[in-house]
């Protein structure tokens, strides 16, 4: 095997620290001229703008914002930048001002037996901090590639994003609340508000809350969070999609029955079964909240219409990913999915984190269909042909990347 | 602010001073909309500019996949009306729907 590039990791982290010495000043989106991309489906058009700490990204929605990381950034590094990271909002009473210095995370609920507030000096300094690498994927991320289309926010594929979170385990934090045996869900709320209802509320089960991995951030590539990220803290739920990943992180509930406010039900919600889909135009029997990612992978270093040269070795290089058992093996085929070879898999940094894989292979003249298809360690992988749900959340076939060789 | 108010501010300026200084407030500054509603004669163009503007832009229309039919336009103006409590009067909700249906969407009656 030939020795592949590997990818530069940090030069983009000196761009955050010196975003992150602005200080007082309102950090606005930079001024020049408006750049268009046009995503690969139908009414795929996008404006590409620079919001307060960001380059510019693919504008989903201006009010509140929703910013779609350009693909082309997953080849710069299995890190992704804090300047590049989808930003996803609910609500357009988004904060544009926080003092860290009077922020505070409120701990109550009708199931702890001592609620207290928490500043963040105290989360800073008097919890065990922890330290991992870990994906964030918005629930509909690919949702304009469905078919038959479904409704919803029409994203490609880069509403996901790979960082090292840096903060508190979840458990500590509650431990000091004193859960009663009733405890059954933990809800999760922030600053961002609704306009004049719906407020954004999540819930995680108290066992999942408890399990020591659940964090509460307030570093992401060590600096701070973007604000559009949830600064100056968010939840961080390693392998969940990011819906949980609450931003601002204001209040935290202990409660002893099941949280069914509208983003828990009837939002973000799949089907009840083991594919979490159904027949297209259908309506599932029943539903559950959605959980945990399933397996992708992706080719990041070549893009669909790309020109090879036929008979010349060409280095391919992508990333895969699952829900936290960590990914064993990405296969890749160069005819379409007739033949399988096995790509060679980079450094391993944790089982949420993106995982880098590379292959050779020689084009022969003409048109070729590149797939990759990855498994974790529990053995669960990718479907061949798409699978469907009403949500449009979840995607994750084996992608097809189709360049010609001359 | 009374002579003891002022001495309280000062004590604590002077206690957290170096504090504050290490941890400034984040302030960022939002550019405006990138999309505005398509104008339009139907009688829900100006029904949309002054009650769906008021919480969000226009990108939510606009990038629907252009099947969207009908049921779907109205589902929305009803969730926007029943779970976000958009102050939409019943009335306005048919001219509301048709101006969505007809120029984000199919149209039709189904999806396609």
């Amino acid at each position: 095997m030939k020795n592949f590039p590997k990818f530069n990791h940090g030069r983009r982290n000196l761009l955050g620290a010196a975003l992150g010495a602005v200080g007082l000043s309102a950090i606005h989106s930079s001024a020049g001229a408006q750049s268009v991309i046009n995503l690969p489906f139908e009414n795929g058009q996008r404006n590409l703008v620079a919001y307060p700490e960001k380059r510019p990204l693919i504008v989903l929605t201006s009010r509140p914002p929703q910013l779609e990381t350009p693909f082309a950034v997953f080849n710069e590094g299995i890190i992704t930048p804090n300047d590049a990271f989808f930003v996803r909002y609910h609500n357009a009473g988004i904060p544009t001002s926080i003092d860290p210095d009077t922020h505070v995370i409120k701990v109550g609920g009708n199931a702890v037996s001592k609620p207290y507030t928490l500043t963040l000096a105290e989360l800073r300094t008097q919890f065990k901090p922890v330290e991992y690498v870990a994906v964030n994927q918005c629930s509909g991320n690919s949702r304009g590639h469905f078919n038959p289309r479904v409704t919803g926010g029409q994203l490609s594929n880069g509403a996901m994003g790979n960082a090292r979170w840096m903060g508190v385990p979840l458990r500590d934090v509650l431990a000091r609340a004193q859960l009663k045996d009733s405890a059954r869900q933990i809800t999760f709320n922030g600053l961002d508000l609704p306009i004049f209802s719906g407020d954004f509320v999540k819930a995680l089960e108290v066992n999942h809350a408890m399990d020591g991995e659940v964090m509460i951030a307030y570093q992401m590539n060590g600096a701070d969070l973007p604000m559009l990220n949830g600064f100056p803290v968010r939840l961080v739920v390693p392998g969940f999609y990011g819906t949980y990943w609450v931003k601002h992180l204001s209040e935290i509930e202990v409660i002893d029955g099941v949280f069914e406010e509208f983003w828990m039900k009837p939002g973000y919600r799949i089907p009840d079964n083991d594919c979490a889909c159904i027949e297209p135009g259908t309506a599932p029997a029943a539903t559950r909240p959605i959980g945990r990612f399933n397996v992708r992978s992706f080719i990041t270093s070549l893009a669909d219409g790309a020109r090879l040269r036929a008979g010349q070795e060409q280095l391919v290089r992508g990333i895969a990913f699952d829900g936290g058992q960590g990914i064993r093996e990405v296969a890749y085929s160069a005819d379409g999915g007739q033949s399988w070879r096995e790509a060679s898999l980079g450094e391993d940094i944790g089982r949420y984190s993106f995982r880098e894989f590379r292959f050779g292979f020689t084009p022969i003249a003409g048109s070729i269909d590149l797939r990759v298809r990855a498994w974790n360690r529990s053995g669960q992988s990718q479907p061949m042909q798409a699978l469907w749900q009403p949500g449009g959340y979840m995607r994750n076939v084996v992608e097809s990347v189709k360049v010609t060789a001359a | 602010m009374t002579v003891r108010h002022l001495f309280s501010v000062l004590l604590f300026v002077s206690m957290t001073g170096p504090v504050s200084a290490m941890a400034a407030p984040k302030v960022i500054e939002l550019p405006p909309d990138g999309v505005q509603l398509k104008k339009s004669d139907l009688p829900g163009y100006a029904k949309a500019q002054a009650i769906c503007a008021t919480c969000h832009s226009a990108e939510y229309m606009q990038y629907q996949p252009p099947n969207a039919a009908r049921p779907y336009w109205d589902a929305m103006v009803k969730r926007m009306k029943t779970v976000f409590k958009a102050p939409i009067n019943d009335a306005d909700m048919p001219d509301i729907v048709d101006y969505l249906a007809k120029t984000y969407g199919s149209g039709a009656s189904q999806q396609n």
